[in-house]
């Protein structure tokens, strides 16, 4: 087994550490952190940056739920459902109980779909495998699709979903183009013949503006929020998660659905997960008691932010379709190491595949263990003010995007794109995206260039294209269809209303 | 009909006028280079301008709840503050990009540390010092010596080789 080899260990370990910071401070999320350590991995073989770079990724939602619990401030954009019964609880002077809950719900989580990552490869396989060039543009087609209807809100979010994906591939456009060897747009600059590189743009897309508002805000990276003694309760907590086991399990069970869809990622599948708690209640009284610090609010959410971490490999290793920013980003590390997502994956690098299972499980034990051992000091970090740490994480950013390539142009590229990615939260134009647009770029084209060469107009009209079109359209209709429903729902007066 | 001019409707714009940019560039290519873009280009400018018409004469109400499901800027601030605040955290990032420019990465790093904490995050002498000295053993320890990275040196040291003052 990979995992239990010496040098992959560690590495494993050395990322575990790292996420376990990242998932604790609000500064910085999970996506942004990868693409801080993608530099690094040049010099790995996959065997050890795998378990570095994923063993990082799978801990953060883990970790960001102690912010989330204490502060009220979510670690990671996929920890915030906790907050609703977290911070509550945390208010009442059940800090612990809740950590204890979030905690072991998250471990319970990740294990869950760690095994759902394992038994699912060897159905997907036969159903990639059957995937053609045309088969795999509808998919990327379709990833972009799903990104778009879900990262913005309405009819109205679709739209500019699509719009900032259009614009990241758009952007992948730049350089030689792999068909004809013409060189586009590249300026005249021979830095650009190989296109934008990934790392500055994510660095600078993602990283800028949070960098930004951090120093707007002008507080210690949690506001000033003091806490107390965290300690108490946490065994409490831990028995929850086993008396509440089924919730537990079934909200695990929904994480890895949606994470296994291209596109939902974490931050849906907390709130279906924290929706579905809440509708466990069985009477009234204890229905009203969620949103009040109810722990069966924070265990649906923790379970389900960490389930959806393997499930969300699936699309990514499988199809080449990311679920998540993060997945995203881990897609470009692929990359990076001269990994091809796809059949490959299920065939020639089967072992490696396994082997994010057991990084995703291993990694999630020791931090779970070192969490409930270090848990009053570990929060205090939280609470380091902001101008201590701007520096530090631009000279990150800095050096990130620089070792790249180790050219000034890449730093060119981590402010430009660091200027458009706080243009495109200032102006509510989703990141993912784009993102993922300006990665599956030259891929799309590949695939779009060999289906045409191949079969002219004829691949549009293969039935698992056809298929997969009447899936994209379905998606894009999906808010108009929302949109209408809550409206009626809203004209119509509810029972208590007659 | 009333028409909302908003700084949206510009950043449509910009990308109306890329998406045409690709395309009018593109039909000088040939087939095999010009379809993907041409492919792309086409529905980015249908749907920016779609976007544009909207916040243009669109209703307000449904323009304000366009939002992404995406990290969100802090709206609790007072917007002269925060606007003075996002200008010079701008000019900070494009100082440290300068000072790396012209000093190169090795004197950049733990200048540019010391400066802001001691300018922007006024903080102790000591404290200011500690830290950068952490973020110079940092980067030289973790970058220089470990990872043996090759960072170019800044235009001044240039410029002053070239002239024959340091050698």
């Amino acid at each position: 087994m990979i995992n239990l080899q010496f040098e992959p260990f560690l590495y494993m370990l050395i990322g575990s550490a790292i996420g376990f910071w990242v998932g604790i401070l609000p500064g910085i999320g999970g996506g942004t952190a990868l693409a801080l350590m993608m530099p690094f991995i040049y010099k790995m073989t996959p065997q050890e940056a795998l378990p570095f770079l994923l063993g990082m990724h799978s801990v953060v939602a883990t970790t960001g739920d102690i912010t989330s619990v204490l502060f009220g401030i979510p670690g990671e954009p996929t920890t915030v459902a906790t907050i609703v019964d977290g911070f509550p609880m945390s208010k009442k002077g059940e800090a612990g109980r809740a950590l204890g809950a979030v905690l072991m719900s998250s471990l319970i989580g990740a294990l869950f779909g760690a095994v759902f990552l394992a038994f699912s490869i060897p159905i997907v396989r036969p159903l990639v495998l059957a995937f053609g060039s045309p088969e795999m543009f509808m998919v990327i087609i379709l990833g972009l699709t799903c990104i778009s209807t879900l990262s913005g809100q309405g009819k109205r979010g679709l739209l500019l979903g699509m719009m900032s994906g259009g614009f990241g591939l758009l952007c992948s456009l730049v350089g030689q183009d792999r068909q004809a060897g013409i060189l586009r747009f590249t300026i005249g600059q021979l830095y650009l013949w190989n296109g934008l590189p990934i790392i500055p743009v994510v660095i600078g897309l993602f990283a800028i503006p949070e960098i930004i508002d951090l120093a707007v805000r002008g507080t210690a990276i949690a506001g000033d929020v003091s806490f107390g003694n965290l300690g108490k309760g946490v065994k409490e907590g831990i028995k929850d998660t086993f008396h509440h086991f089924w919730l537990t399990l079934r909200c695990s069970f929904i994480g890895s659905l949606i994470g296994i869809m291209p596109g939902l990622g974490g931050a849906v599948a907390q709130w279906v997960s924290y929706a579905h708690a809440a509708q466990s209640a069985k009477t009234m009284e204890e229905r009203a008691g969620f949103g009040k610090g109810d722990v069966r609010g924070v265990l649906g959410p923790g379970a389900a932010n960490n389930s959806k971490e393997g499930a969300g490999l699936i699309p990514t290793v499988v199809f080449g379709i990311p679920g998540s920013t993060g997945m995203a980003i881990l897609m470009g590390a692929f990359f990076l190491l001269g990994l091809v997502p796809g059949p490959d994956m299920l065939t020639k690098h089967l072992t490696l595949t396994y082997s994010m299972v057991w990084t995703i499980a291993l990694s999630n034990i020791i931090i779970v263990v070192v969490c409930l051992l270090f848990i009053n000091h570990l929060a205090n970090l939280t609470t380091v003010r902001g101008n201590l740490l701007i520096p530090f994480i631009l000279m990150l950013c800095f050096i990130g995007a620089y070792t790249t390539n180790n050219h000034i142009g890449d730093l060119i590229v981590l402010l430009v794109f660091g200027g458009i990615g706080y243009l495109m939260v200032r102006f509510g134009w989703p990141r993912p995206p784009f993102i993922l647009g300006f990665i599956l770029g030259s891929l799309a084209e590949t695939y779009l260039y060999t289906s045409t060469t191949r079969y002219g107009a004829d691949w549009l009209y293969r039935p698992k294209v056809i298929i997969l079109f009447f899936i994209i359209v379905a998606f894009i209709l999906y808010p108009f269809i929302r949109g209408k429903k809550l409206l009626r729902e809203n004209e119509e007066p509810g029972e208590d209303q007659i | 009909m009333k028409i909302r001019y908003n700084s949206k409707a510009l950043m449509d714009l910009c990308l109306i006028a890329i998406a045409v940019a690709v395309i009018i560039t593109a039909l000088k290519w040939p087939l095999k280079t010009a379809l993907f873009p041409v492919v792309v280009g086409a529905p980015v400018i249908l749907m920016a301008m779609a976007d544009l018409l909207l916040n243009l004469f669109g209703r307000e109400k449904t323009v304000e709840k366009q939002a992404a499901v995406d990290f969100k800027l802090s709206e609790d601030i007072d917007q002269t503050l925060a606007i003075r605040r996002t200008l010079l955290a701008s000019a900070w990032i494009i100082g440290f990009f300068l000072m790396i420019l012209f000093f190169g990465f090795h004197l950049a790093v733990p200048l540019y540390v010391f400066l802001y904490l001691k300018l922007q995050g006024r903080e102790r002498w000591r404290i200011s010092l500690l830290l950068m000295l952490s973020a110079w053993v940092f980067f030289y320890g973790l970058f220089v010596w470990l990872l043996d990275t090759p960072f170019q040196e800044g235009w001044t040291f240039k410029g002053l080789r070239a002239i024959g003052i340091i050698g």
